[in-house]
């Protein structure tokens, strides 16, 4: 009984637990106390500061994960002071945290579009959850691909490198939207529940869309007036058909409309809409008007015929869907905006001789994009530069004849950081013209003042001084409460991302008036940047990222552009897109949802800036295959290096320096390569910020992802997984708080070894082989080809074998299938072929994962569980450094990669000669624990008798070359330990050797005592299952005997009789007795020792079967191929080591429509078996036939010598092999 | 009558002074002339101003030679010692007639210093002559128990030298009382404070002494084993406690039922420390004796209670250990007849800095700073103003001319904000700019901070680099508020005494000097002139000569002028070098 401490916790009086530290009592009373160097799987470290809370009677504020209850303490977990010190903290920290925590190019979107996040999903070809990542805040992606003005490509980083030209961030949106479009099944956002509200949106410009899209999102009906008679505002109106086509524009309107919002055309407020009938109907008012004037020249004579405004020269043709006719005239087009290139190039379009572009600056200060003024160029128009219109001179019937210019300097730069051009006196000079436009700006008209006002409304609609409607610029409401305004209507002329922007603000503002909230802006997100630090420069960037060209877009050869055909034709491809992808630098970072610091730092308001001062700058170490190190982002919190110390032992990091120079780094040598690193991933596990992650393969983005738990398909540990995927595509695996990794440790096999489940080459429909190649098939067929075949042999020529890596639900319908369906007992698996029956009981009165480290002693024997169980291998070391647990490693390895974290190791030839010579040293000097023998009945005199008559010096020799002294010291030591665990591989000792090893736990009396026993390693995940499942000729599923319960099983299943007959698969193999071979889930011939003889063996056979998830050398020989599922996309449950059982949910969309189970029950079904259809079904039946006594009781085995050899590597398994092999590669 | 004796100071001040040379200019003079005269060794007596030191006893008395450089050496050997004749005017001691510097060495008390320079630190019996091991014999021999033994020293007042001030009879009873079988002593000499030298003087002088103090407190609290960790800049020291371990283990002293207490059996190794700064910090010191990287940990759990290895651990500095033979054989009335009601006994300093005699001085507690700068020290060189003194190292802090009359007693010294600390006094005149000074302690602080806790890691190097700015004339109002706010912050927030006592310096000159932050901070002035960057320098037309020397030597040249006419420094153009100022043979450039 822990003793009980009386504490007082922010005033409140409650127990505390003697030993436990302020922030675990914390915890347990659901007080929150940030902190950022703590893990509850290491020891307090106390380094960050942010956990500090105030302790009456203490001097200076204590770290509560440090600080340890004490009798009558008074502790204050959040006041004024603790609050103004974790602040401090944390400032000080970012203050030295050179990094971004998003890209350049999003934060200079004004939409804030998370251009990272979809171009990492483009990458991948998943342009459905590209758009989704686009338009959780931008609605138009392909208008907006086509005629972004694209600050983010200003900002983009690359333009440091490949000659300044920046990722074709606005192509690969339009490819993504293009593609999504074009899929039949384009992107449609999810919506809250209607809330009842109602908002009028008056315009359909980009703005009124892009607010009918955020309000329709949160549950809200958004109707929108617009005074035109189709939708889309300028864009439709102003920007012609060659850059933006009205279809693809009207895609984008009819998606908004999908989501439910109306839009009424041919209503102008003010005129025949009104706002005192609005409001009867509508709760809140977003006006979007625009600004939808065009503005002349201002020039002496500008009233003379064929002066226009550029805008409603453009609208005017739309609106009448006729071409001007210039054929024959000369156009003076002024101004230097994008309006003045559409006019230029439409002028073009529409015939005339010449179009000049007169621009008072020079071609660098215009505003218009580079890449319009590039084609208008190809177009053939003249710029007149430093130019700018005098006056406009008219004939005698008023019409324009030419203009008078001025040529113009640049003088001394403006508010807008711009040179201010200046007339150079007695520079006139004439251009003859027919035709001018003036695309020099619009204004907004707002003439429905009156018509609100005048409805007695409360508060005041009203104008600034420009003429623009007035609104708070932090949350766009405007002098009445429930009117909320944006876009150019508020800005005056702006760009269309602004106008998204500023429509996102707006309704973000009435959705809150609309919820009853207080209208306030959005909290601004906590954001580091590298720009605040310091200018970021070419220098920096060069040879650190491989140089490659931007992908260029194509377009019309400037000979086919007589018309209004679009210009630009978009990526050719898939192919062409994703290579552009490729020259992302990912300046964001790729934690960004995931990063403590990040939260903290907002809960506080910390400032980047407030203790700026000198800061570090590192290159990031790519090195290692799968580990990044990043210290520009490390916060010094020791987390890595002490979980690679204390949990994993490997001691690879350490700190290098001292005071503000300290980093952290390899322990020893230059690389973690030159390390002891294990590549577990356990530091990217603790890592609080992202100064630890993972060496990504891909572009990780950041994406939000879905995070969905399944069990480890790997080893037979069983270690609980939570795998991030974005519809299927795994972004990254973590540890989950699992039954048995209680303490969401995993190995480098859950961690890096999740590439398959993204590879696109699986196998998904049933093929049937056609001479060299495959034929696709449908299930059904399958089924009935498989059906035939069984039935067209004998019975006993058919052979099934079942992969450890299938659910026990799958491996019980295979072996229902050859019991049931071919009536054979020939069900089994390569696994564990001709290898003895000794690891049946493996499994059975296992240690439990957190009991070693309560042992004293813990012996392993076969070595590599540093690499293939490493997860229990966590949890000897840790048992090392917390309990002094003493480790011992008998092994007939040379080097076991245990030798910097054992206190002993036994060096040996042979398994199973050492263990015998172990017992017959126990026994013949009586060193074996009587009081267990004696209550336990475990068969001891007769096992004694048997081992005394064999010859000590015969075993002892075979044991080879370890010295006696060794042998005896182990003996001896396992006799006396108080507590010790004997953990051993089954893939290194023999089933033989393995019952020696239990009978070396039973004499020794360790089974059934807490931290004593033994703890067994399996090569797969569902290993045991095999075994529990009946895939043995010899047992019956749940281990029943054959003899006695075969009546049982037959009636279970429905059927007469189960077959009498059990052979020998290895030799049925060897003697090529099977005419059939069904393989579900095993790759023997990739994995075989010896191929040639395996490959032999199904050779012989005139049919054979597999079912997998990849082609691979085994399915190279099938004549049927059946798609397989990964235990991740089906229900099921795996049987681990321990003899647990862990049932599991399909964490990833399934990707083939029949999985193991449903396949196995069509086959059964066309064999005339009816019955189970569901995993569900599977486990039901399993639990029926359930033996109600308990397990048999253990007891000593006598065996006669050594057994079977090991006739595979990787558990048989496909999918572990490709994980060594491409593990071993990355290496290389 | 004995033979004369020559005794030739060798420590590591004396070494470097040139007592090497002294000492073998000596010997081959002996065997040259056939000299009869024992030729000796001992260490440092404190009068490191007066370096290389040679003492000659003969049959009239102990005369004690200062600055004997070879040519003295022959000097001495042939007037002295051939025609015993001494030489007086070398004398800087000697029991027979006054001399200038007897007041250096009569206002002293020496405990722990007791036998440093009077005896061959080389040599055991040396020791034991002088009552050496004489503490230890007594427990065994008159049965002394553990608990008497902490008593005593419990009862004497001693506090822990090492700048805690924790009582060591407290301490000693926590690590008594805990009951595990296996405990730790440990010796803590990785001085490392800038300016301060005397566990490397007494590890020198007198190694036993700190030996028998780790023997005596190792039967006391019941420990089996003993580590000194030893900076490894300090390879003399280092060399003479391996002899005198070998020598202690060969007499008995360490080994099995020592001084014949059956059971006592207890032995000592050096550990080198790896330079770490913060490696004095005790549970930093633990570690790197375990092998790790010297970083603290959170305490509790004390070293009393988990310590080396995870065992009861008591870690005392070198002085505290010195002092516990002469505590044991003398009793604790005799230890607390000297100091202050809760100040006891001596305490050892280091003089350094602006004063005439630097050196080593134990002093009795109760003794004002004033009395110790001027008495003991001599004074400011050059008659210039006696500005502050620095106590306590990069820890402490500045204590002010006018609170010169603060006596040395732990509560005396923190009430002004320093602290006693472990002995470092660096005493500063009228031409130390304040805020120069809180800038090297911090800079120093800064770079041995182990980098673990974050305020001290980057809180110190942000106040590092307002104090920079500051003394480059770029200081900002509020700059003085931020300062203090991140001083009281990271003296809240950081695990060890090197982060909670780093912003001392600051603070205390921030209290003391705040109008010399001020004119550096407002009228962009440095009133000592040390900062460079806001000094002007001009040419006094009076004095200059148009020699062209500043103008050639100028790197930027800014200093126009032709020969013979008086030369004009460009004050746009200057960098501030003082270039001119330092090559000018007419001090005709002026430093405003």
């Amino acid at each position: 009984m822990t003793e009980q401490l009386n504490i007082i916790l922010n005033g409140k009086a409650i127990k505390g637990k003697a030993g436990e530290s302020i922030l675990e009592l914390s915890r347990r009373f659901n007080v929150d106390i940030p902190t950022l160097c703590y893990d509850p799987r290491l020891d307090p470290y106390s380094s960050c500061f942010v956990c500090v809370v105030e302790v009456e009677g203490m001097r200076g504020l204590q770290p509560a994960c440090s600080t340890r209850l004490a009798e009558g303490m008074k502790i204050w977990t959040e006041n004024e002071r603790v609050r103004k010190s974790r602040k401090s903290a944390i400032d000080l920290m970012v203050s030295n945290h050179y990094a971004d925590c998003v890209a350049p190019c999003q934060q200079s979107c004004p939409a804030g579009v998370d251009v990272q996040g979809y171009i990492s999903l483009i990458e991948k070809g998943m342009y459905k959850e590209a758009v989704e990542v686009i338009k959780e805040t931008n609605p138009l992606p392909a208008v907006c691909g086509r005629v972004c003005v694209r600050p983010c490509e200003l900002a983009c980083r690359r333009k440091l490198l490949d000659e300044g030209a920046p990722v074709g961030i606005d192509y690969l949106k339009r490819f993504a939207a293009d593609m999504d479009l074009a899929s039949g099944d384009p992107y449609m956002p999810r919506m809250e529940a209607p809330t009842g509200k109602k908002v009028a949106i008056i315009g359909a410009g980009p703005g009124g869309l892009s607010a009918a899209f955020f309000l329709q999102k949160k549950g809200h009906q958004a109707d929108i007036y617009e005074a035109a008679p189709a939708a889309g505002g300028w864009l439709r109106y102003g920007i012609p058909e060659y850059r933006l086509p009205n279809d693809v524009l009207q895609q984008e309107v009819d998606a908004i409309t999908r989501m439910g919002a109306n839009i009424y055309y041919n209503k102008k407020l003010g005129e025949n809409l009104h706002y005192a009938d609005l409001r009867k109907e509508y709760d809140a008012l977003v006006l979007a008007i625009g600004s939808q004037k065009g503005t002349l020249l201002g020039a002496e004579g500008e009233e003379a015929e064929g002066v226009y405004s550029g805008i409603d020269f453009l609208k005017e043709m739309e609106v009448s869907g006729e071409r001007k006719d210039f054929r024959g005239k000369k156009v003076a087009v002024v101004g230097g905006g994008n309006t003045a290139m559409d006019c230029c190039r439409t002028s073009v379009r529409c015939g005339a001789d010449k179009v000049y572009v007169i621009y008072r600056r020079t071609e660098k200060e215009m505003p218009a994009n580079p890449i319009e003024i590039h084609e208008s160029k190809l177009e053939g128009i003249e710029y007149l530069f430093l130019t700018n219109p005098k006056k406009v001179n008219a004939d005698e019937n008023g019409r324009v004849k030419s203009v008078t210019c001025l040529k113009m300097e640049l003088g001394a730069p403006d508010a807008s950081g711009r040179r201010r051009p200046v007339p150079m006196e007695g520079s006139d000079f004439d251009i003859e013209v027919d035709i001018i436009l003036a695309a020099i700006g619009q204004k907004t008209v707002a003439d429905f003042l009156e018509d609100v006002n005048g409805s007695g409304v409360e508060g005041e609609l009203k104008v600034n001084r420009w003429g623009d409607l007035d609104a708070d610029s932090k949350t766009l409401q405007t002098g009445v409460a429930s009117i909320f305004a944006a876009g150019d209507g508020v800005t005056g002329p702006a760009t269309l991302i602004e106008a998204i922007g500023q429509a996102k603000l707006a309704s973000h503002s009435c959705h809150l008036y609309l919820s009853g909230m207080e209208v306030k802006p959005p909290k601004a997100p906590f954001i580091i940047s590298r720009d605040r630090f310091k200018e970021q420069k070419p220098d920096a960037y060069q040879g650190q990222f491989v140089p490659q060209e931007r992908e260029e877009m194509p377009t019309l050869p400037a000979g086919e552009r007589m018309n209004f055909k679009e210009v630009e034709l978009g990526y050719a491809g898939e192919e062409v897109a994703k290579h552009e992808t490729h020259r992302c630098l990912e300046c964001g970072c790729s934690e960004y949802f995931e990063c403590d610091l990040k939260r903290v730092a907002e809960a506080y308001e910390a400032e980047q800036t407030r203790y700026g001062g000198e800061f570090k700058e590192y290159q990031v170490d790519f090195r290692h295959p799968y580990i990044e190190i990043d210290n520009n982002k490390c916060i010094l919190c020791g987390r890595c290096i002490r979980i690679c110390k204390e949990v994993v032992g490997a001691n690879a990091l350490g700190f290098i320096n001292r005071g503000f120079e300290t980093y952290v780094a390899p322990a020893m040598g230059e690389s973690l390569r030159d390390t002891h690193c294990e590549s577990c991933g356990m530091c990217i596990s603790t890592c609080p910020t992202a100064a630890i992650t993972e060496n990504f393969l891909f572009k990780p983005g950041p994406v939000k992802t879905d995070k969905d738990k399944t069990i480890c398909h790997y080893c037979s540990v069983g270690c609980e997984l939570e795998l991030n995927h974005k519809n299927g595509f795994v972004m990254r695996v973590k540890g989950s708080n699992g039954l048995i990794n209680k303490n969401t440790n995993i190995c480098r096999y859950g961690k890096f070894g999740y590439q398959p489940y993204n590879q696109k080459d699986r196998i998904t429909q049933p093929l049937l082989r056609d001479g060299d190649k495959w034929k696709e098939i449908s299930f059904e067929e399958a089924f009935g080809i498989i059906a035939d075949k069984v039935k067209a042999v004998k019975a006993d020529e058919n052979a099934f074998f079942a992969g450890a890596r299938l659910t026990n639900e799958e491996q019980y319908m295979v072996q229902k299938l050859a019991r049931a369906g071919a009536r054979t007992n020939n069900a089994g698996s390569f696994h564990y072929l001709g290898r003895g029956e000794g690891y049946s009981q493996s499994s059975q009165q296992n240690v439990p994962l957190e009991a070693l480290g309560k042992a004293d002693q813990i012996w392993i024997m076969g070595t590599r569980i540093q690499d293939e169980h490493a997860v229990v291998g966590f949890e000897i070391q840790n048992a090392r450094v917390k309990r002094g647990t003493r480790l011992g490693v008998i092994s007939t390895e040379g080097i076991t990669g245990l030798e910097h974290k054992s206190e002993d190791i036994v060096r040996i030839n042979d398994y199973y000669h050492f263990l015998k010579a172990v017992n017959h040293y126990i026994l013949s000097n009586g060193l074996e624990n009587r009081m267990w023998l004696d209550s336990n009945e475990a068969g001891f005199e007769a096992y004694r008798d048997q081992l005394l008559e064999e010859d000590f010096d015969d075993h002892f020799e075979r044991a080879g070359s370890c010295c006696v002294d060794h042998l005896l010291g182990f003996a001896r030591d396992i006799s006396k330990a108080e507590s010790a665990v004997l953990v051993f591989s089954e893939k290194e000792l023999t089933a033989n050797a393995v019952i020696e090893l239990h009978n070396l736990a039973m004499i020794t009396g360790r089974l059934g005592k807490t931290a004593n026993g033994i703890f067994a390693l399996k090569e797969k995940n569902n290993s045991h299952g095999l075994h529990d499942m009946g895939l043995d000729p010899l047992l019956l599923p749940a281990g029943l005997s054959f003899r006695e319960h075969k009546g049982f099983v037959a009636k279970t299943w429905g059927i007469d009789a189960l077959p009498e007959k059990s052979s020998n698969l290895l030799s049925g193999l060897n003697d090529g007795i099977f005419r059939n071979i069904f393989i579900f889930g095993e790759d023997p011939v990739g994995c075989a020792i010896h191929k040639d003889e395996v490959q032999a063996w199904l050779e012989k056979a005139d049919f054979l079967m597999v079912q997998d998830i990849f082609h691979n050398e085994t399915t190279a020989l099938a004549d049927l191929i059946l798609p397989a599922s990964f235990g991740a996309e089906v229900e099921g449950s795996f049987t681990n080591a321990q003899r647990v059982i862990q049932q599991f949910s399909p964490a990833l969309p399934p990707k083939i429509i029949f999985d193991g189970v449903a396949q196995l029950a069509g086959i059964l079904k066309a064999l005339g078996v009816n019955g189970i259809t569901s995993p569900e079904e599977a486990r039901e039946e399993i639990f029926r036939l359930l033996p109600q006594q308990g397990t048999a009781k253990a007891s000593l085995k006598p065996t006669p010598g050594d057994d079977g050899t090991r006739l595979f590597d990787y558990g048989c398994d496909d999918l572990t092999r490709r994980f060594e092999m491409a593990f071993r590669e990355a290496f290389a | 009558m004995s033979k004369t004796q020559v005794i030739v100071g060798l420590g590591s001040c004396g070494i470097a002074a040139g007592a090497g040379k002294t000492f073998e200019k000596i010997s081959q003079l002996q065997s040259s002339e056939s000299l009869d005269f024992e030729l000796k060794k001992t260490s440092c007596v404190g009068m490191c101003y007066n370096e290389p030191l040679v003492e000659v006893i003969d049959e009239s008395g102990s005369y004690l030679y200062g600055g004997v450089d070879e040519e003295r050496a022959i000097q001495i050997i042939d007037k002295h010692i051939v025609n015993h004749e001494p030489v007086r005017e070398l004398v800087v001691r000697s029991d027979l007639f006054e001399t200038a510097d007897k007041e250096f060495l009569d206002t002293q008390v020496k405990i722990a210093l007791r036998n440093c320079g009077f005896i061959d630190p080389e040599s055991i019996e040396e020791y034991e002559a002088r009552q050496g091991y004489l503490s230890l014999k007594q427990i065994g021999g008159e049965g002394i128990s553990q608990e008497e033994v902490i008593r005593t020293v419990l009862d004497s007042g001693l506090r822990g030298r090492g700048g805690g001030g924790f009582p060591t009879g407290m301490k000693w009873r926590f690590a008594f009382k805990n009951p595990s079988p296996e405990k730790y002593i440990i010796c803590n000499a990785d001085e490392g404070d800038p300016g301060a030298f005397m566990d490397r003087s007494l590890l020198e002088g007198d190694p036993h002494s700190v030996i028998e103090g780790m023997i005596i407190g190792a039967y006391a609290i019941g420990a089996t084993s003993g580590v000194i960790y030893c900076r490894a800049e300090y390879p003399l020291a280092i060399k003479r406690l391996e002899i005198a371990i070998d020598q202690a283990r060969e007499k008995g002293y360490l080994g099995k039922n020592i001084a014949g207490i059956q059971g006592f059996h207890f032995d000592m190794y050096i550990k080198e420390g790896a330079g770490a700064f913060v490696c004095g910090e005790e549970t930093a010191l633990i570690a790197s004796v375990e092998g790790e990287r010297g970083m603290p940990r959170k305490r509790p759990p004390f070293p009393a209670e988990s310590g080396l290895w995870g065992k009861p651990t008591n870690i005392n500095n070198v002085e505290t250990w010195a002092n516990i033979p002469w505590i044991i054989q003398h009793g604790a009335e005799a230890y607390a007849q000297y100091g202050t009601e809760k100040s006891k006994g001596t305490k050892v300093f280091a003089l350094a800095g602006k004063i005439k005699r630097s050196g080593l001085v134990e002093v009795p507690m109760g003794i004002t700073i004033r009395d110790i700068i001027f008495k003991l020290g001599g004074g400011i060189p050059q008659n210039k103003k006696f500005k502050a003194v620095q106590l306590g190292g990069p820890s402490g802090g500045c204590i002010p001319e006018y609170l010169a009359d603060t006596i040395v007693d732990y509560d005396s010294v923190n009430a002004t904000g320093a602290i006693m600390g472990s002995g470092g006094m660096v005493v500063m005149d009228e031409t130390t700019c304040m805020v120069d000074v809180a800038r090297f302690f911090l800079d120093f602080t800064q770079k041995e901070s182990c980098g673990k806790c974050t305020f001290c890691r980057i809180g110190t190097k942000r106040m590092l680099e307002i104090l920079t700015r500051i003394t480059e004339g770029e200081g900002q109002e509020g700059d003085l508020e931020l300062l203090q706010d991140l001083s009281e912050q990271i003296k809240d927030n950081s695990l060890c005494g090197l982060g909670q006592t780093a912003p001392n310096p600051v603070l205390t000159t921030i209290r003391y000097f705040r109008d010399e932050y001020e004119a550096h901070i407002r009228d962009k002035k440095c009133p000592a002139k040390v900062c460079k960057a806001l000094l002007t320098y001009t040419i006094d037309p009076e004095k200059c000569t148009g020699c062209t020397v500043c103008a050639k030597k100028c790197p930027v040249d800014c200093i126009s002028g032709e020969r013979k006419q008086i030369h004009l420094i460009d004050q746009e153009a200057c960098i501030r070098c003082g270039e001119c100022y330092s090559r000018c043979r007419f001090e005709a450039i002026l430093i405003q």
